[in-house]
């Protein structure tokens, strides 16, 4: 093995921030207090000034890499190219955790540049098997798989997303990044009762959560969507399910994550503590559990 | 029910096709499959513009961005992306541009394109130690003429018919005054991007040196290089090599023990 720039750094179960372009400077210039940060991976795979941050960022915090384009549901197979950069990424930073997606965005050499649905089947199940083996075993440690917003059904499916996703753990051993907003916006889009979903997905698999902000449209049809567009505060219905699934799991490592109307930092930072503030009170519940 | 990997592309051209009534027949969506594989259409598209938007900022400042975004999507439908890896998409672009009638008027354009393309890859490539100088020195006049060199990642080298460099670089710093002073006529322009300490350079040379350098980062062995420099005389080039050695422009020689270039 080669020697290593960075103490290991495990993320903390504490209220990290989705480190994007638009904050680089702030957050490089002024050392804010922030538990731990997460980057798309694919937004680093370049050698230029952008790696050079990272580097920087990750001298100063814990970091995760949070992968948007590897496509594990691709029919296709995965893409080596894109893995390979993927690892190359990951040792040079040796982020603390590396997630991605139950979703594909690649076909007959086509990158569609959205977390597309997969058919929930048996199929689908067997291939992001064997694709998320793949990936463990090229990056030599368990990764964190979340759970999409979608935004249609599709009636050949056979089985429950949850149950998709804890027979994915349980065969791969690969963790659970928790999507409390994807949980809320695909219940509501499909008619799902979200207490089923966190009740359904095995607790020792939990590995992340993840909060954002979430936009609603109305259909011509009078009916409503609700579109994952990361562009606002988190709803007060998603911190209600997040203080659920901080019951049922404990607390996790918590991201917020904003991607469209980007705010201020200060913005962030006010949402990180609203985080903060219900993992707190989750650790002490906790830890009267135990005592 | 077709395999995962023919619904996956059927999805796709569901996903991209222009036909919103049909769209979605035979994916087995529950309800309203058009309106919803929009949502999924729209979430592709503004995410690819979006990217195009970060590696071409000049070309989208100069056209407005509702142009822009029409172009972008007549682009992507005819050079659809082909990784996640979104800082390489747009290659064609300058290609795209020159056969795109809405800009035909813009003559500049695709040169533009060209240099933001050369720019974004200038931003993304690796930056490796320049060649030490010490290791020229040391080699005799008869190696040192067959040497070739081997130039930093980040290096190209652009011939463009309009003055884009000028335009660009107005754009960018958002001067009017130098903008309302272009000449478009004052072309071609030969130019050099690179990656500097703080960012990417853009440098004007002239045709003489611009070719001489564009044979050398080809591989061409010095002497032959030397050997056809048109009208550099020899204190000019010693000047124009020494410029290259400090800005750190080549990172390595390779000795042709025999073997030739063409």
């Amino acid at each position: 093995m080669t020697s290593t720039a960075y103490q290991t750094s495990p993320i903390p179960a504490a209220a990290g921030i989705g480190l994007r372009f638009v904050h680089h400077e702030v957050v490089t210039a002024t050392r804010l207090a922030v538990p731990w940060f997460e980057v798309h991976a694919e937004n680093y795979f370049g050698h230029g000034k952008l790696r050079h941050i990272l580097e920087s960022v990750r001298r100063d915090y814990p970091l995760s890499l949070h992968g948007v384009g590897l496509s594990l549901g691709s029919a296709d197979g995965l893409d080596r190219q894109h893995l390979e950069r993927l690892s190359a990424l990951a040792r040079a930073i040796e982020p603390g955790l590396i997630s991605e997606h139950l979703s594909w965005s690649v076909t007959g050499g086509q990158y569609l540049a959205d977390l597309l649905p997969l058919p929930m089947t048996e199929e689908a199940l067997d291939l992001v098997c064997r694709h998320v083996q793949q990936v463990q075993d090229a990056l030599q440690r368990p990764i964190l798989i979340e759970n999409p917003s979608t935004y249609l059904q599709l009636a050949h499916s056979t089985l429950p997303e949850w149950v998709f996703l804890s027979e994915l753990a349980a065969r791969t051993g690969c963790g659970i990044l928790c999507d409390v907003n994807n949980i809320f916006v695909s219940a509501s889009n499909h008619g799902w009762d979200p207490r089923q979903y966190l009740a359904g997905l095995p607790r020792a698999a939990i590995g992340e959560f993840h909060l954002a902000g979430h936009a609603e449209r109305t259909l011509a049809d009078g009916s409503l969507v609700r579109i994952d567009d990361h562009g606002s505060r988190v709803a007060p219905a998603v911190w209600a399910l997040y203080e659920q699934a901080l019951e049922r799991f404990g607390p996790r490592p918590t991201l917020i994550e904003w991607d469209s109307a980007i705010p201020e930092f200060d913005v962030l930072l006010d949402e990180a503590a609203l985080a903060a503030r219900r993992l707190h009170a989750s650790e002490r519940a906790s830890h009267v559990h135990a005592a | 029910m077709s395999t995962l990997l023919e619904w996956q592309r059927d999805f796709a051209r569901a996903l991209l096709g222009g036909a919103p009534a049909a769209a979605g027949a035979g994916l087995d969506i529950t309800r309203d499959p058009a309106v919803r594989l929009a949502i999924y259409r729209n979430n592709c598209l503004s995410n690819l513009v979006r990217a195009l938007t970060l590696n071409f900022p000049a070309v989208r400042h100069l056209v407005g961005s509702e142009f822009f975004a029409a172009a972008a999507q007549e682009f992507i439908s005819q050079y659809p992306p082909a990784s996640a890896c979104l800082d390489d998409y747009g290659q064609a672009l300058a290609l795209f541009l020159t056969h795109f009638p809405p800009a035909d008027s813009l003559s500049y354009l695709p040169d533009v394109a060209r240099l933001e393309w050369a720019v974004s890859r200038a931003l993304h490539a690796p930056r490796a130690a320049g060649l030490e100088v010490s290791r020229l020195a040391a080699l005799e006049p008869q190696a040192m003429a067959e040497v070739r060199f081997v130039p930093q990642p980040a290096i190209s080298l652009l011939r463009l018919d309009t003055p884009a460099d000028a335009i660009w670089r107005a754009v960018l710093d958002q001067d009017d005054a130098a903008m309302a002073g272009l000449d478009l006529t004052d072309g071609p322009v030969h130019v050099l991007i690179e990656r500097s300490q703080d960012g990417v350079e853009v440098r004007r040379l002239t045709r003489a040196a611009w070719r001489l350098m564009q044979r050398l980062c080809a591989g061409e062995p010095l002497h032959e290089v030397l050997a056809s420099r048109g009208e550099l005389a020899g204190d000019q080039i010693n000047a124009w090599l020494a410029d290259h050695l400090a800005h750190a422009r080549f990172i390595d020689i390779v000795s042709l023990t025999g073997e030739r270039s063409t």
